[in-house]
């Protein structure tokens, strides 16, 4: 059997093997053993065999061995008699990768690549009855041409125009056409199409609009969305096109398809980039004619945004190489009806119709300085005579709005002052309208009655887009635009909300941005002037300035100029015998906390010298004072040293690892130990002011880092001495803020610098503080607290005790006293809560897994217990009794968790939860309140992620929506107390159940398709009449989140499950 | 849809310029006043502060102070339904406002009785609106779905804003048309649509 016979067999199950034979023939033929000549006979019989199949077979034998051989084989004359061969044979298979082969070669020449692309095209009708992978390999032959050999094809002209949209007319395959979509582009690029555009056009235009949708799992990974930009690089391609594209697209924005209109609106604006000005220029007011409609009648907001930017694309495109404005210009033209039916609509701008006009004036002002300029010459005049002539405030405001819409523009075009981008060349068309627009808008600003609210806001708007405008005003009127904002903000009674104040204030922040020194200049002498120089209780104005103060100073320069104003300030209050009450230097420090956290301080340059200035000096001042030997009392205060301190700690944890060490000697000097201060700790009894700067002290171990070293007790036995001294200061304390103090102190040494090692002596501490029967705990609050601190510091960083610390602490809860057991209850709150000193950023040691671990070790510990103390309950006498505080204990310790907790651990226990919550709910002393607001809270969380179903399917639905209505319910008869808060919570709770999804019919079809009712259904009655009583509620929020709830009842919960429209 | 809007272009108030309420936001200030520097500082309250109930009793006065519902109130409820033409608000488009919404005793001789009549005027945007009843409707499901059961609704078009006002009053006081109307598929739909935007 030949090689060719063997492969005539082989190639349609065998293809790696089919190609062996043809590289072993391939060799022979390099070798020389067979010639080529010989191995075209050998076809002889099959090539002309009546059965199509088998000829396409013999083809492909000839193809695979001309693939096999090295590239510089075959000379010219053989390629050229293949190709022939080849050419004349096109319809049988395997030609056309034949011929691909061939063009590859460095042989192959342009008058080969003309004979081939003939003999495509003149039996196109052939080729396009194929099946689609061998219409995508003629179409690649195609492509490779157009890659390998463009001038052949190019200077074929008309015919290979005509061919390839013979060849391509009817495709619809997706792949297919990705392919011809991008042959077209070339030839409607590069061709001169003068001749035929409409046919060229009307090729890849029959495609429009683009309605598939692929295929799932389709191995091309084709998008409707590649198809519409290779469609659309075509549309766009040649601006011939312009009298068929440009009708035709208009003409589909009159179908009903809002993503038909969406295409179309892309394709034009493609097209008004693409085309030339002169062709963009001819179309653009009939563009305009039909946008026209799209925008001021606008059926979905992205077809009006879209129609809008084709009209700035239009200008733009209009506008290039303009140099100087003219009525002459197409641009003009094109604007001319624009600006027309804006100024129409205008007349009466405080109509609906004046919107979209406005945001035509805006996209098309915006688009170059030559639109704005003509724009502006044709609008802004007649705007201000109706300005003038307006009858009503509400007319002249929207006027305002307009103006202000073009300064927008401005700002756009000609930048801010802060811009670094080179100016236009034309110059500012607003210029001429400067001192009118200053007279109105500062007119309409300071010269209507005050409680004009929103025509002021809208009068300091456009005055501030001016102020911010490059170039445009000079300083001096900046400056009086700044002097009428202080004006506003030190000199007039608040108004309503103060949304004027609020504008101001940020009005103030932008200009500091572009005009620092005008803010320094002016806005800062008036507001400090108006400072006192102490409180005398008769006019605490100071906070709204101080606020306001804090507020503008974003930029570096007026920062730094607060900062030292007030720190002056601060000082002379210092030295004062009177100086009134302690509110006001507490406000002037906590205004410096506030800028100093607006800030990175670590980029301040200043830092150092706030260091000196507020760390070391003040700690010493309050150190000193500590002492009495100050002037007044005021740094003895315990909220003054609170703030200091918080101070104290942001600067100090923006300074380098360096200057740390001097704040670890002076933790508890405070750095005065040259005045004779004495450190708190293991002083026999120190007096309260003095234990109060305990307060800073904190502050100052907190912004330490993990790894400090020097800290005063390094050593082990000096640390646990250290640790019991403050322990019992910790129980002993009096004054509140103290204490907090202390138990934080205690908090952070041992989860931030204790070693592992020496945990021992944490865990020990805590054993020494309870009593020494664990039988019946009875414990005192200070003593409670301190425990509860202690197992905080240990259990964020995962001690290895964990477990037993939290059992221990629930023990607590079954104390016989009372006192003990809630108290201690209260305490589980505070176990994981975040706490703003022993927090993250003050390097605190929190494990991730710290949260789940309490979590998982409590919740089925607690769960047990109150079914313990439930069946104890029902059982009565034959036990001990238990005492009635226990259970709410319990529901209490658990509500304190779950406020910690974030939901997602919530979720999985949620069965054996649900019945805790509810039993929560059920409690009704007024001193259950905040467990109730906890619980409520936490079951908004679940219902709002997860919507009603995780309630019925642990089955509670009827008994929610019972408690939750009784908690809703204001019945101050039964003895039950639901405070407002509580009922507004309860309502929003079923809000959510009726809003969420899930819950029904918010998403019918869903629901439709499951053939379920939705769960709510059965208790859909009850709720609605007991709602209807809440709507009687004697406070307005109440009655408020009642109407939302029964409406959410009412549109949420179907009573016919298969409504459908 | 386009032909049968009525009213292409009507005026607009500014939401802002709506009547509001203020909250007595001067009543819970505490030292900072609720600004900006009160955020500046998260609590100087003692954060293990184990009596929690403790500051509630302050507001205890707070809670007892009955609000009784009021003209803005009743505004509030309505003032957001969305306009059956256009997706804005009846308040925005001053069909219903403050002073054309009053709330008095029904019974006004027997002083002892909680029962109140709320009258609400509608102006419709244009004088020959066809759309006056539905509006008037929705205004009155609302309000029937939104208030206790001792409040009267009266819904009414005001006083020469309307050509066959008479007419439209009649159809919204009767309540037999009324129920007939809302048994009506393809106007509740509308009117549902014109609740969606309610806050």
């Amino acid at each position: 059997m030949s090689a060719l016979q063997t492969f005539l067999l082989v190639v349609d199950h065998d293809k790696q093997e089919a190609k062996q034979i043809a590289e072993r023939i391939a060799q022979d033929v390099e070798t020389k053993k067979i010639t080529l000549i010989e191995v075209v006979q050998s076809l002889g019989e099959y090539i002309n065999d009546e059965d199509p199949i088998l000829r396409g077979k013999a083809v492909s034998y000839l193809t695979a061995v001309i693939r096999a051989l090295p590239p510089k084989f075959l000379s010219r004359q053989q390629i050229q008699v293949l190709t022939t061969f080849f050419c004349e044979r096109i319809e049988d298979g395997g030609a056309v990768a034949g011929l691909e082969t061939l063009q590859k070669l460095d042989r192959f020449n342009k008058a080969l690549a003309e004979e081939v692309a003939r003999a495509v095209f003149e039996r196109f009708e052939e080729l396009q009855s194929r099946s689609q992978s061998q219409r995508f390999q003629v179409y690649q032959l195609l492509n490779e041409l157009m890659i390998n050999h463009r001038a052949a094809l190019h200077d074929m002209g008309d015919e290979s125009l005509v061919g390839i949209v013979n060849l391509m007319t009817g495709e619809k395959d997706p792949r297919n056409l990705m392919l011809v979509f991008s042959i077209l582009k070339v030839v409607m690029v590069e061709w001169d199409v003068s001749n035929h555009a409409e046919a060229l056009f009307d090729s890849v235009y029959n495609y429009f609009p683009i309605t598939f949708r692929p295929p799932p799992n389709d191995p091309y990974g084709i998008t409707a969305q590649d198809l519409k930009d290779r469609l659309q690089d075509c549309i766009s391609a040649n601006s011939l096109f312009a009298p068929h594209a440009v009708p035709s697209l208009l003409d589909k924005l009159d179908s009903t398809s809002p993503n038909v209109k969406k295409d179309a609106l892309n394709a034009l604006i493609a097209c008004v980039k693409l085309y030339d000005p002169n062709t963009v220029s001819k179309y653009s007011i009939t563009i305009w004619e039909t946008l026209k409609f799209e925008i001021l009648n606008a059926q979905e907001e992205f077809l009006s945004e879209l129609s809008l930017q084709l009209l700035s694309s239009i200008a733009q495109r209009l506008s290039e190489g303009v140099t100087q404005v003219s009525d002459q210009l197409p641009l003009a033209q094109f604007l001319r009806p624009i600006t027309k039916e804006c100024s129409e609509q205008l007349q009466e701008p405080q109509q609906k119709q004046a919107k979209p006009a406005q945001q035509i004036l805006s996209s098309t002002s915006a688009a170059s300085a030559a639109s704005f300029t003509l724009i502006v010459q044709t609008v802004v005049a007649p705007l201000l005579t109706i300005y003038q002539e307006a009858d009503g405030i509400a007319k002249q405001r929207a006027l305002l709005d307009t103006l202000t819409v073009l300064f927008d523009s401005a700002i756009q075009v000609y930048g801010a002052w802060t811009s670094r981008d080179s100016e236009p060349s034309l110059s500012n068309p607003l210029l001429e309208f400067k001192d009118q627009f200053s007279d109105i808008f500062g007119q309409a600003l300071m010269g209507v009655i005050k409680e004009e609210v929103s025509f002021r806001t809208s009068a300091l708007k456009g005055f501030l887009r001016l102020s911010t405008l490059r170039n445009y005003f000079q300083d001096n009127e900046v400056g009086l635009f700044v002097q009428y904002l202080d004006e506003i903000l030190l000199k007039e009674e608040s108004v309503g909300r103060d949304d004027l104040k609020k504008e101001a204030i940020a009005a103030l922040t932008e200009i500091s941005k572009y005009k620092p020194r005008l803010i320094l200049d002016i806005t800062f002498p008036a507001f400090v002037a108006t400072l006192p120089d102490s409180d005398d209780g008769s006019n605490p104005g100071y906070i709204t300035t101080l606020e306001t103060l804090a507020q503008i100073s974003v930029e570096r320069d007026i920062f730094d100029t607060l900062v030292r104003r007030l720190l002056s300030k601060l000082s002379i209050l210092l030295q004062k015998e009177d100086p009134g009450s302690v509110d006001y230097p507490r406000a002037i420090l906590l205004t410096i906390l506030y800028v100093m956290n607006q800030r990175k301080l670590e980029e301040t340059p200043n830092l150092d010298l706030y260091y000196d200035k507020i760390v070391v000096s003040l700690c010493r001042s309050a150190a000193t004072a500590a002492l009495g030997k100050a002037p007044n009392n005021i740094l003895t205060d315990a909220t003054v040293l609170d703030v200091l301190g918080r101070l104290c700690n942001v600067i100090i944890r923006s300074l380098p690892q360096s200057k740390h060490d001097e704040v670890v000697s002076n933790i508890y000097t405070l750095f005065a130990s040259a005045d004779g201060f004495q450190q708190v700790p293991f002083t026999p009894s120190p007096t309260d002011s003095h234990r109060r700067t305990m307060i800073l002290s904190t502050y100052l171990l907190a912004s330490l880092p993990r790894d400090t070293k020097n800290l005063p007790p390094c050593t082990p036995p000096v640390m646990s001495d250290l640790l019991t001294d403050i322990a019992t200061r910790c129980t002993t304390e009096t004054e509140t803020a103290t204490q907090l103090a202390f138990l934080r102190h205690l908090a952070l040494y041992i989860n931030k610098h204790l070693n592992k090692e020496d945990l021992e002596l944490a865990t020990s501490l805590f054993d020494t503080l309870l009593p020494p029967t664990t039988q019946d705990p009875q414990l005192t609050t200070p003593t409670i607290k301190t425990l509860f601190w202690l197992s905080k510091a240990l259990i964020l960083r995962l001690s290895p005790k964990t477990t037993q610390i939290l059992t221990t602490l629930l023990n607590l809860l079954s104390s016989s006293s009372e006192s003990t057991s809630t108290t201690a209850a209260r305490g589980f709150a505070i176990l994981l809560k975040d706490d703003e000193v022993l927090s993250p950023t003050n390097h605190a040691n929190i494990r991730l897994l710290s949260k789940q671990r309490v979590f998982t070790t409590l919740t089925p510990l607690i769960s047990a217990r109150i079914r313990e103390v439930n069946v104890a309950g029902n059982t009565t006498i034959t036990t001990a009794p238990t005492s009635p505080h226990i259970k709410p204990a319990h529901l209490t310790a658990l509500s304190g968790i779950l406020s910690t907790i974030p939901p997602t651990l919530v979720m999985p226990e949620l069965p054996t939860l649900l019945p805790l919550l509810l039993q929560s709910l059920d409690l009704q002393s007024a001193d259950s309140q905040p467990v109730r607001a906890a619980t409520l809270e936490t079951l908004a969380v679940i219902i709002r992620d997860n919507g009603v179903t995780v309630i019925e399917e642990c089955g509670h639905v009827q008994s929610l929506v019972t408690r939750l209505l009784k908690t809703a319910e204001h019945a101050p008869a039964t003895g039950a107390v639901n405070g407002p808060k509580l009922r507004v919570d309860a309502l929003k709770c079923l809000f959510l159940l009726a809003q969420t999804p899930g819950s029904g019919t918010a998403d019918a079809p869903k629901v439709a398709k499951a053939g379920k009712l939705s769960p709510l259904l059965p208790v859909k009655s009850q709720v609605l009449r007991a709602l209807r009583t809440v709507l009687d509620d004697p406070k307005r929020d109440v009655r408020k989140a009642a109407v939302d709830a029964r409406g959410a009842w009412l549109r949420g919960v179907d009573d016919a499950a298969e409504q459908d429209d | 849809m386009e032909s049968s809007m009525q009213n292409s272009n009507p005026t607009i108030l500014n939401a802002a310029d709506l009547p509001t309420r203020l909250r007595p936001s001067s009543c819970k200030a505490g030292t900072y006043g609720g600004g900006i520097l009160a955020s500046a500082l998260p609590s100087l309250a003692d954060p293990t502060n184990f009596s929690l109930s403790e500051s509630e009793e302050s507001d205890e006065d707070v809670d007892l102070m009955e609000e009784p519902i009021d003209e803005q109130e009743i505004f509030d409820l309505v003032s957001t339904i969305s306009d059956p033409e256009h997706p804005i608000s009846l308040g925005a488009l001053a069909v219903v406002s403050l002073p054309d919404i009053s709330i008095k005793p029904t019974l006004p001789d027997v002083p002892s009785s909680l029962l109140r009549t709320v009258s609400v005027l509608i102006t419709p945007t244009i004088t020959h609106c066809s759309l006056a009843t539905v509006i008037g409707l929705g205004v009155r499901v609302r309000l029937e779905q939104s208030l206790p059961p001792r409040f009267r609704v009266d819904v009414r078009i005001k006083e020469g804003t309307h050509s066959t006002a008479d007419e439209v009053n009649k159809q919204l006081a009767d309540k037999e048309r009324v129920a007939a109307a809302l048994e009506n598929g393809t106007l509740m739909g509308v009117i549902a649509k014109m609740l969606e935007t309610c806050q």
